[in-house]
């Protein structure tokens, strides 16, 4: 995982565990952006090394050329994460910004889908 | 019962003229209490009850309004979090995520009151109770309402768990400033708390059209205040009811005594039995005739009677008898002896010679005055004269004496000739009493004999054959009257039991008619009263559900509260596309769970509760958009008068009171790890976003990169809430149906198309939105690029810049038409 998704990561980490007044309410959605980023830093990385050139289309054509070059398991978890978090990171009707919990299931996935898609050039890593 | 509700019987007895009944003593006894009823029903003489009546009515409680909620250690909430609220009507929107700690506000303010939750009445009841400490912070917990009430001022309420207390150990208490702790029981909600619940929940909302008529009943009802009119109804019905029952026991314990009546008497044609059956055969009893009849000392009825005469009948002594027949023979004899001596005679003579001694000793003549013999009276005469009228006294005497003795012999033996008893003739359906008869009879014949002889020979030849004819006929009597008294006393010993219960019986139903007149005014009253004070709930609820009800067909025009006891139920006049007299079951949840609330607002609202505030949680949840319009303005109808809070896990609620411009405010609940809760005001997402992205970029704490990263979403989002706000002003006021605008704002993909649909009504226009921008001026189109390219990438420019232009952006959005 390069420094700049692992420092996105730790400040989204950051911004749920502190309690600080300036914060307050606005943490979850500042998290989600980190976290979205983050996954979009570590794809643009994949593709630099894998596909130079894929990093330049929409993140929806991204995330269908996913699946030619990584596990399908990952390429879908990884379209599954960034969907959810782009949706927490846009405004909709009706909608509240995510709780801690689901931010840490999409952060637990981001760093997941990163360290794969670096360390095993898109391969599942057996679960450990 | 209650004073007013007292008050409100004895007006409407005297005015219906029903105080001149007897019965409407024991209407105003079972509204005082059912001993009450019970001791009237005892004496039923004076009418203590009905002279006075009760005071006039109480003036309603003082209400109480929430300044804030206090919260730590309970369910999602760890450390301590405060609601502040504002103190006075008003309606305020609690909204956070489920799971935010939000309804962990609402539960701790129901748990402080009530002690218990509605969570935690049903079937998961243990794991609600088993987890209400918080995870995170389980101890201290505590909850904390500071309260405004009205004429007494701020009072805090708190209920405290110590260490390892379960749910229901906490102790509550209320303090108001500069004064003792006082126990909450003090501030008198106790009854309140639960005719007037000021709670209400959406599982519980949606559960009480569920639960069956009764319960629907019941918790309608019970705001009415009416349950001790209830009790007295349930007084009278009872009393009679006890009545009856007491009664029927009678009536059934008859039954088999009847039977062994009819045995006693097959078996021994005993006529008390025959009696007593006639005295219980009628529609009524004759129980002064069975209690005579029972009493075995006073008994004189038929057979039994003969029988007891029979067995004490007595013939004269057998040594009187002999002795007198022994009498009668030396009586005649004496009487022969002693005339052989011719002495009946000698009294004669004795007279004659003592007339002569009289003549010659007075006139001193000496001359015989029978024979004239001279001279013959000469004292030697005299002498001898005298001599011979003694001896002759003496021997006629002896002959009267024998006369005498004789006359008395035959008198005595006569006496002993008694004559037979008639019970003899009528005991011979019973015995055979024939040869005793006659034997008595020949007996007595006796009567008519003179001669002393025949009659010592008649007592003696007649008198051993009766005697033991007779001991004979009163053994068998004696014998057959133990035999029925046998197989009668056991009977006789449970009728006089019975006779006592079924007097009670026959004394307690007397009273039937009166009571049940009571009771049907009563009930009629009741019904009247519940109807009355009904009425403006039932009203207020079809007000509110014609916010409700939204493009619901269904249409309700009436709601009573009818029947009693087991059949009480809600009677809700329910209208679908104008087709009278539908069920419940043609409504959706949704609609289902708006008439729950539409019925139980007022409920929680009315002028007798002392709360001033009404907490819902999640009233939203399966509820159209649509609907959650007429919530929003249901609510804003009752925030006039009441402080209504209202716990939602969405935006939809917000929006619409935003979108509707109704008067609230919100309060957004986040909670971070570890239970943090933090509460802050909320305004409309727009405001909201730009105001966060403004606090992000002052946050110098934060790197510089997360700011360039994070500030320009915010700014996004405050774009698309302007955008969707805009689409749905629009189409909304131009009646467009909500399901189809949010249909639509779903299929905008990008923010693009987001702004074309805003700008256009086309979200396939995206081409022209930014000339459309740069027709506001080059910063607007240069704004929307930059929030929408930086919601991935760093912003390079200045924050400060990109928020200000970003907000002038919106406002200029939002205010074209």
């Amino acid at each position: 995982m390069s420094s700049l998704t692992a420092g996105l990561l730790v400040e989204a980490h950051g911004l749920l565990a502190y309690s600080d007044a300036a914060t307050a309410g606005l943490w979850p959605r500042a998290a989600a952006l980190l976290a979205r980023q983050a996954l979009e830093q570590g794809l643009n990385d994949f593709w630099q090394v894998r596909a130079p050139g894929v990093e330049k289309g929409t993140r929806r054509s991204q995330m269908l050329c996913l699946r030619s070059y990584a596990d399908e398991q990952l390429a879908e978890e990884a379209n599954h994460t960034w969907t959810a978090l782009s949706r927490a990171c846009h405004h909709h009707a009706y909608e509240l910004s995510p709780t801690a919990s689901e931010l840490k299931r999409w952060m637990r996935s981001v760093t997941d889908v990163v360290d794969s898609l670096e360390t095993n050039g898109g391969k599942r890593r057996s679960p450990a | 019962m209650e004073e007013s509700l007292q008050r409100i019987v004895f007006d409407r007895l005297k005015a219906d003229g029903s105080l001149d009944h007897d019965w409407s003593l024991y209407v105003i006894a079972a509204c005082n209490s059912e001993a009450e009823l019970a001791s009237a029903l005892d004496s039923s003489s004076t009418h203590p009850a009905s002279t006075q009546a009760p005071p006039a009515m109480p003036t309603s409680p003082a209400g109480a309004y929430l300044h804030s909620v206090t919260v730590q250690g309970f369910r999602g909430i760890g450390p301590e979090a405060t609601l502040q609220l504002q103190a006075g009507p008003g309606f305020t929107l609690v909204v956070g995520r489920n799971g935010s700690g939000k309804s962990s506000f609402a539960d701790a303010l129901e748990v402080l009151f009530t002690g218990d939750s509605h969570r935690w009445a049903g079937r998961r009841a243990q794991v609600w109770k088993e987890g209400w400490r918080n995870l995170h912070h389980p101890h201290p917990a505590m909850v904390e309402a500071v309260l405004l009430i009205e004429g007494s001022g701020r009072a805090t309420a708190t209920r405290r768990w110590k260490k390892e207390e379960g749910v229901e150990a906490g102790v509550a208490e209320v303090q108001a400033p500069g004064k003792v702790k006082q126990s909450l029981d003090s501030l008198g909600w106790t009854e309140a708390l639960v005719t007037h619940r000021p709670f209400l929940s959406y599982n519980e909302l949606s559960s009480m059209l569920d639960e069956g008529p009764g319960k629907l009943y019941d918790a309608l009802s019970l705001v009415l205040g009416l349950e001790d009119l209830v009790e007295a109804q349930t007084a009278l019905s009872n009393s009679r009811r006890n009545r009856k029952k007491a009664m029927d026991a009678a009536k059934k314990a008859l039954v088999p005594l009847r039977a062994r009546l009819d045995q006693v008497h097959d078996e021994g044609g005993d006529q008390r039995a025959l009696d007593c059956l006639a005295a219980t055969g009628g529609r009524t009893w004759d129980l002064d005739a069975l209690e005579a009849l029972t009493d075995d000392d006073t008994t004189a009825a038929g057979e039994i009677d003969w029988l007891r005469r029979v067995v004490v009948l007595e013939l004269p002594a057998p040594a009187r008898v002999a002795e007198a027949a022994t009498g009668l023979r030396r009586a005649t004899l004496e009487r022969e002896a002693a005339t052989g001596s011719g002495s009946h005679r000698a009294g004669t003579l004795a007279s004659l010679l003592e007339g002569a001694l009289a003549y010659h000793e007075h006139d001193n003549v000496s001359d015989c005055p029978v024979c004239n013999t001279p001279g013959a009276l000469d004292p030697q005469w005299k002498d001898r004269a005298q001599d011979e009228a003694a001896r002759l006294r003496v021997e006629a005497a002896s002959w009267e004496q024998a006369l005498g003795a004789v006359r008395g012999a035959v008198r005595q033996a006569k006496e002993l000739l008694v004559p037979a008893p008639t019970v003899l003739q009528r005991a011979a359906d019973i015995l055979a009493p024939g040869a005793v008869f006659e034997a008595w009879q020949q007996w007595r014949a006796g009567i008519t004999l003179t001669a002393p002889e025949e009659l010592s020979d008649h007592m003696e030849k007649n008198f051993e054959p009766l005697h033991s004819a007779l001991e004979t006929l009163k053994l068998e009597a004696r014998t057959e009257l133990e035999a029925r008294q046998d197989r009668w006393r056991p009977v006789a010993r449970d009728l006089t039991q019975w006779v006592k219960e079924a007097r009670s019986a026959s004394l307690g139903m007397e009273h039937d008619s009166s009571l049940k007149t009571a009771e049907d005014w009563l009930k009629k009253a009741g019904d009247s009263i519940r109807a009355q004070r009904f009425e403006p709930i039932g009203n207020q609820a079809i007000k509110l559900w014609e916010h409700l009800r939204q493009q619901s067909n269904v249409q309700l025009g009436k709601i009573e509260l009818a029947g009693a006891k087991t059949r009480r139920h809600v009677t809700l006049d329910v209208t679908v596309d104008g087709v009278a007299g539908a069920a419940l079951g043609v409504m959706s949840q949704g609609e289902l769970h708006a008439l729950a609330l539409s019925m139980f607002l007022p409920r929680a609202t009315i002028a007798e509760s002392p709360f001033r505030f009404v907490v819902v949680d999640d009233p939203v949840q399966s509820m159209d958009p649509a609907r959650v319009d007429g919530l929003a303005r249901a609510f804003e109808e009752v925030a006039q008068e009441r402080q209504v809070i209202v716990f939602t896990h969405d935006d939809r609620l917000p929006e619409a009171v935003r979108r509707l411009g109704i008067e609230a405010t919100t309060i957004g609940v986040t909670r971070r790890p570890a239970s943090v809760i933090e509460l802050r005001p909320a305004s409309d997402p727009m405001t909201t976003y730009l105001s966060d992205a403004r606090a992000l970029e002052n946050d110098s704490q934060l790197p510089e990169d997360v700011r360039r990263r994070v500030i320009p979403g915010f700014c996004r989002s405050a774009l698309e809430a302007v955008f969707t706000d805009k689409v749905r002003g629009r189409r909304l006021a131009a009646g467009a149906e909500h399901a189809a605008v949010e249909e639509e704002l779903a299929l905008t993909n990008t923010l693009t198309e987001l702004a074309a649909l805003a700008l256009f009504d086309d979200k396939d226009r995206g081409s022209d939105v930014m000339s459309r921008l740069n027709q506001i001026g080059g910063w607007a189109g240069d704004t929307f690029k930059q929030v929408n390219k930086g919601a991935h990438h760093p912003y390079p420019g200045s924050l400060f810049r990109l928020v200000t232009d970003a907000e002038k952006l919106c406002k200029q959005i939002g205010a074209r038409k």
